[in-house]
């Protein structure tokens, strides 16, 4: 049996994935979900500005490349310069502090703008004195730092955003 | 397999002060009396002082105590930790050393060690004072099939495992700062950073750095900014050895590994609990640009520091700056 907050786990990272529909068994108990898509995972392209949907408005209204910003209308004119471009999430593996550079007199990692391969070292997540060394994962380019340096961080919270066409 | 070498110490080793003849030696290990008498040699230039008494056989005068990689194998009592170690006179770090070993695929329980390191570090790159032959400067390797948000959990489990080393020793009572400085007498004896490289669901390889002051004199070993330091010798005024002491470090470990990936975490918590330092007393955290005090009330399930902010309220928490002393 999952408990309540693995439960809410998944859907926190659901919530963050590309994924649509999501379903898992175990000793008889079946979990599902399914995203409304318009509040589905972002999409490549730019955000246009929203059709002033509910969030809870039913996926035929909307267009399914939309996203829907955070703030609601009056965020609108910020939106284009706000959230880029982007298709892929980092995400930490673990809570902890995150740590944008190796110490606090030395560069950062990473920068927006800054090209990564998988293995390149993005930050450090710290937790209970682990340091965490994150890997990018993918090939592409930093687009959006979304944590300052020294903030505690959630399990699955997202820490960079990434373009990796 | 144990070597031919390791065999013959572990002999001469269990026979204690008794001789044991040659032909004996030559019938056990099934090679011949002069190989026998080469292994001696070779054991003499490791440090070991043995006496060959004629027409009566060989005994074991003296260990050891050079560091080098055969004499901390031989009478190492473990089967996975410390097969493999890599031992250098002087590194920049442990931990850079082990770093580049675990890229290039080193087994699980490598142990990198050193005499000396020119740049040994701690947390956020603090500089730890690693003097010749003063103390055990170790980094060890481990490839645990866990989640990576377990991981942390190894830190406090590695404390636990050194507190209990020390606390053979009757005087010492160790105490562990949370999660994983081992202090005496309230001051730092040893450190320990664990760093990780791990995917989002698989740990690749975890490093624990482990530097425990030995032998250093009051004179030889500078207070931190962070923290007042001691050495065992300091805290017993006795010279200890080191290759014996980096190796029931290394057998502890072992034992409370496997009972941690056996069992979880509970077992690692109560022995925790036990060293605890300043459980039930007003501590303070810093994270970020916040404060706060509270009530230091114990661990959680998973090795979080619990903490009391107001009566009746309980906080988990990951990763402060800790004050441990409050007025």
């Amino acid at each position: 049996m999952l408990k309540v907050e693995e439960i809410r786990e998944i859907i926190k990272l659901i919530d963050e994935s590309s994924i649509d529909e999501f379903s898992y068994e175990t000793n008889g108990t079946t979990v599902k979900m399914k995203k409304n898509k318009e509040t589905g995972a972002p999409t490549v392209s730019a955000p246009a500005p929203t059709v002033s949907a509910p969030v809870s408005a039913k996926s035929e209204e909307v267009v399914t490349t939309t996203e829907i910003p955070a703030q609601p209308e009056q965020e609108v004119s910020k939106n284009e310069e706000e959230s880029k471009a982007y298709d892929y999430e980092i995400v930490s593996p673990m809570v902890g502090t995150f740590y944008i550079a190796p110490t606090p007199e030395s560069d950062p990692f990473v920068k927006n703008g800054s090209k990564v391969e998988p293995s390149t070292v993005v930050c450090i997540v710290e937790a209970m004195k682990l340091f965490n060394e994150i890997e990018a994962e993918v090939k592409g380019e930093i687009v959006e730092i979304l944590v300052n340096n020294g903030e505690l961080v959630e399990y699955g919270q997202p820490l960079f955003r990434v373009t990796t066409k | 397999m144990e070597s031919t070498r390791n065999k013959l110490i572990r002999l001469l080793a269990d026979a204690k002060e008794n001789y044991i003849s040659g032909q004996q030696l030559s019938d056990q290990l099934h090679i011949s009396r002069t190989a026998i008498w080469k292994h001696m040699k070779e054991l003499e230039k490791d440090g070991y002082v043995i006496e060959a008494k004629p027409k009566t056989g060989y005994r074991i005068k003296q260990f050891s105590e050079n560091v080098s990689a055969n004499t901390l194998k031989w009478g190492l009592n473990t089967s996975w930790m410390g097969k493999e170690i890599i031992h250098k006179p002087i590194v920049t770090s442990t931990q850079h050393v082990a770093h580049q070993a675990a890229r290039e695929n080193t087994p699980h329980g490598t142990v990198v060690i050193a005499d000396e390191q020119s740049n040994g570090r701690g947390r956020m790159d603090r500089v730890w004072h690693s003097e010749k032959g003063k103390g055990i400067w170790m980094s060890i390797i481990l490839r645990p099939e866990l989640p990576p948000y377990i991981a942390p959990q190894l830190t406090l489990m590695t404390a636990t495992a050194i507190a209990e080393v020390l606390d053979q020793h009757d005087t010492l009572k160790p105490k562990i700062k949370w999660p994983n400085d081992i202090l005496i007498q309230n001051k730092k004896v040893a450190g320990i950073l664990t760093e990780m490289q791990a995917e989002q669901d698989r740990i690749q390889y975890v490093v624990v750095g482990i530097g425990l002051n030995v032998n250093q004199e009051n004179t030889e070993i500078p207070d931190s900014i962070h923290y007042k330091a001691t050495s065992l010798k300091m805290e017993t005024e006795k010279e200890w050895p080191i290759v014996e002491l980096v190796q029931q470090i290394l057998e502890a470990l072992e034992k409370e590994y496997n009972a941690f990936l056996e069992n979880g975490f509970p077992s690692v918590k109560t022995k925790w609990e036990n060293y605890g330092f300043r459980i039930g007393e007003k501590i303070s955290l810093h994270s970020g640009n916040k404060q706060k005090n509270a009530i230091f009330t114990g661990i959680a399930e998973d090795g979080a520091l619990l903490i009391e902010p107001t009566k009746g309220k309980t906080e988990k928490i990951y990763s402060a700056e800790i004050d441990w002393f409050v007025e």
